[in-house]
């Protein structure tokens, strides 16, 4: 058990602030502060490092997302640092996201006794970056477009539709990190973009935590049922939610919702929440076991997921239920085939680049997603 | 800092203005603030603040009903400082004010809430390599006694001048010169409005030096730059015209265990807050 923990913010007029702590009796000095922020420094790139500092050992959480803030765990004497590192870091992304949305509100003692973490980014969380970045976005679209294309020629084309100056590698990061495109040198001049697999954002039926209701909670089966039916397919004339419609359908509901559903998705608290309530209906106690968060916060991400139309809440059993299941969704571009086709016999593209497309177009259908 | 206020009616009239600092060409600035006012009324600004840049101003403007209100600072200032300040002046003036100001009356009280808000912080910070006498510098400023041996200072110490200079308080960061700590410096002058450059005179060392101009140019474009020649006292010190040509800032001598320099820094402080970054390159 660590003996204490606190979280600690670089203000630029203020200084060195102890925005959190527990237990509330410890004490800290500025020399201490200072050294840990030097610390933390030093090892910029690292994510969580161990410092000796006044006799101390502290364990330093910090995140590039959130700049001159330093989650500090003093450990206990028998405490091996190698072994509590993951659940350190876990614990520093939970602290620093929440203090990201209200410090004041942020228990530290909930969190710290519940050793309550925040996972990694999931797979569908990177695939939600890539709506969230604008010119992702944008270089989604050209490459649905082109299936292959030069890296140089992607970088312009990019210029000229931002009117800015941008930086193809940081608008290509998200599309990467997914596995949506795949860059490689292909000779000894050519940098190729080929896009291998491609995505698709929507609300699905919560099926799974509807079948499970209708197996073991009879009491609100029916309810549910109708709740997800009519935001669906409630009676005409309404037309209620249709993922298949095209883009260019006025009724789609794809474009509008996209980003919506990006957004929960991508931030780890709602995912956490969200991903919880995909096999069944809980209570809002049971999210907190089933997640680890504290109930409190849990019960905040639960209200705005309300308002998002994506939980419901049966107020009679404080049932929590899923009404609509975000989801990001990669399939296997297959339309790319008769463009590779074309490019090759026009010779816009060597046979060595369409090769080199098509395997990887099969190691990633092979992927797990 | 926040050097004028200005509350606007619906023909662009002024209903109330304070200013607590010079800004250059008043006159103009007026009457480019009446223009504004014509303008915005055509714009939602959807109760936001917003601000545009007018030479080394920084004019700060909202809109709620028939009012507008504008501040004036410096680019220097930290942005979201400033519009929370103007959040608050906006909420005041609406609560209790804005009736007596559409019946034409007296706007009595307003005036003190305004001084109440305006006050802002501006950060100066203290730079240079170790043992300049950066620390002595800021006991000397403090008005405290002065410490007669080298301790070297960790990481930053951040103090208050117990002056203010008109309605901004002055917060000191006297930072580490020990080279271990030179991978924070950048961090922390950020939002400095004004970065004062110690040199102990030295040749080797206002060579040196030289390096941390080019940081504080890089890291806060807008601070105002200042050189000092400190340990005048001493044999091997370098005249300040010399340390000024050297390092390419405006430079003032400086020792910092003598008290009775202590008015006169306090002074090129002062100055180089109200002045700030264009008369640099005058001085
Ligand atoms: N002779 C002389 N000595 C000075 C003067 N100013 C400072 N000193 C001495 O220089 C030494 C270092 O002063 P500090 O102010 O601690 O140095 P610093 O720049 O803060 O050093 P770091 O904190 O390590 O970066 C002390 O022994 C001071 O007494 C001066 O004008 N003349
Ligand atoms: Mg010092």
């Amino acid at each position: 058990m660590p003996e204490a923990t606190f979280v600690v913010h670089l203000d630029d007029f203020q200084g060195f602030l102890v925005k959190q702590r527990y237990p509330s009796t410890l004490t800290l000095n500025e020399k201490v502060l200072n050294l840990i922020f030097y610390e933390q420094q030093k090892e910029n790139k690292e994510n969580l490092s161990l410092a000796e500092i006044e006799g101390l050992r502290i364990a330093i959480f910090s995140s590039p997302q959130y700049p001159k803030w330093m989650v500090c765990t003093v450990l206990g004497a028998e405490e091996e640092f190698d072994l509590v590192t993951e659940g350190l870091a876990g614990s520093g992304r939970l602290i620093l996201a929440l203090m990201n949305e209200d410090a004041d509100a942020v228990n530290l003692e909930e969190i710290v006794k519940a050793g309550s973490i925040l996972e990694k980014t999931s797979e569908e969380q990177k695939l939600a970056e890539i709506f969230l970045t604008p010119s992702s976005a944008l270089l989604l679209e050209r490459m649905q477009a082109e299936g292959v294309e030069k890296a140089a020629k992607l970088s312009i084309w990019l210029k000229n539709q931002v009117q800015d100056e941008v930086d193809l590698r940081e608008a290509m990061a998200p599309l990467m990190n997914s596995g949506v495109v795949k860059v490689e040198m292909i000779g000894k001049t050519a940098e190729m973009v080929f896009l291998v697999k491609d995505i698709f954002g929507y609300r699905a039926p919560p099926v799974e935590s509807i079948k499970k209701a209708s197996h073991t909670l009879p009491a609100i089966a029916n309810q549910y049922n109708e709740y997800v039916t009519s935001f669906f397919s409630p009676p005409p004339p309404n037309k209620g939610y249709n993922p298949t419609l095209p883009f260019t359908d006025p009724n789609s509901p794809i474009l509008e919702d996209r980003e919506k559903i990006s957004r929960l998705l991508a931030d780890s608290l709602n995912y956490m929440v969200l991903d919880a309530l995909r096999t069944e209906p809980l209570t809002a106690g049971e999210v907190a076991l089933k997640t680890a968060l504290p109930e409190s916060i849990v019960k905040k991400v639960l209200w705005s997921l309300e308002a998002s139309k994506v939980a419901v809440h049966f107020e009679d059993e404080d049932i929590w239920a899923l009404l609509t299941n975000p989801r990001i969704e990669s399939f296997l571009p297959e339309y790319v085939l008769p463009m590779i086709k074309k490019k090759v016999s026009e010779k816009e593209i060597t046979p060595q680049i369409a090769r080199r497309h098509l395997e990887l177009l099969m190691q990633s259908c092979g992927e797990p997603t | 800092m926040i050097r004028s206020v200005y509350v606007l009616g619906e023909q662009g009239n002024m209903l109330y203005s304070k200013d607590y600092a010079k800004s250059e060409s008043k006159a103009d600035l007026v009457e480019f603030l009446i223009n504004l006012t014509q303008f915005l009324g055509t714009v939602d600004l959807e109760n936001k603040t917003e601000f545009m840049n007018v030479a080394i101003s920084r004019i700060f403007f909202a809109q709620r009903d028939s009012f507008t209100f504008m501040f004036v600072a410096d680019k220097a200032d930290d942005s979201t400082q400033i519009e929370e300040k103007m959040e608050q002046l906006v909420d005041s003036f609406m609560r209790d004010y804005a009736n007596l100001a559409s019946a034409n009356q007296p706007l009595d009280g307003f005036d003190d809430k305004v001084d109440e808000i305006a006050v802002t912080m501006v950060k100066v910070a203290i730079l240079g390599f170790a043992g300049v006498g950066k620390t002595t510098t800021l006991h000397l400023l403090r008005g405290e006694t002065l410490p007669l041996v080298h301790d070297p200072t960790i990481g930053v110490s951040i103090k208050k001048l117990p002056e203010e200079v008109e309605n901004a308080n002055i917060v000191l960061w006297d930072l580490a010169g020990q080279s271990r700590f030179s991978i924070l410096w950048a961090k922390m002058i950020a939002n400095a409005q004004v970065v004062i450059i110690v040199t102990d005179s030295t040749l080797e060392n206002v060579l040196r030096s030289k390096k941390l101009v080019t940081l504080v140019k890089d890291e806060v474009p807008d601070a105002k730059v200042i050189g000092i020649a400190n340990k005048q006292d001493l044999p091997t010190a370098l005249t300040p015209e010399r340390v000024g040509q050297i390092l390419g800032i405006p430079t003032y001598e400086l020792v910092a265990i003598d008290i009775s320099y202590r008015d006169r820094l306090i002074q090129i402080i002062r100055r180089a807050i109200l002045e700030g970054k264009a008369e640099a390159k005058v001085a």
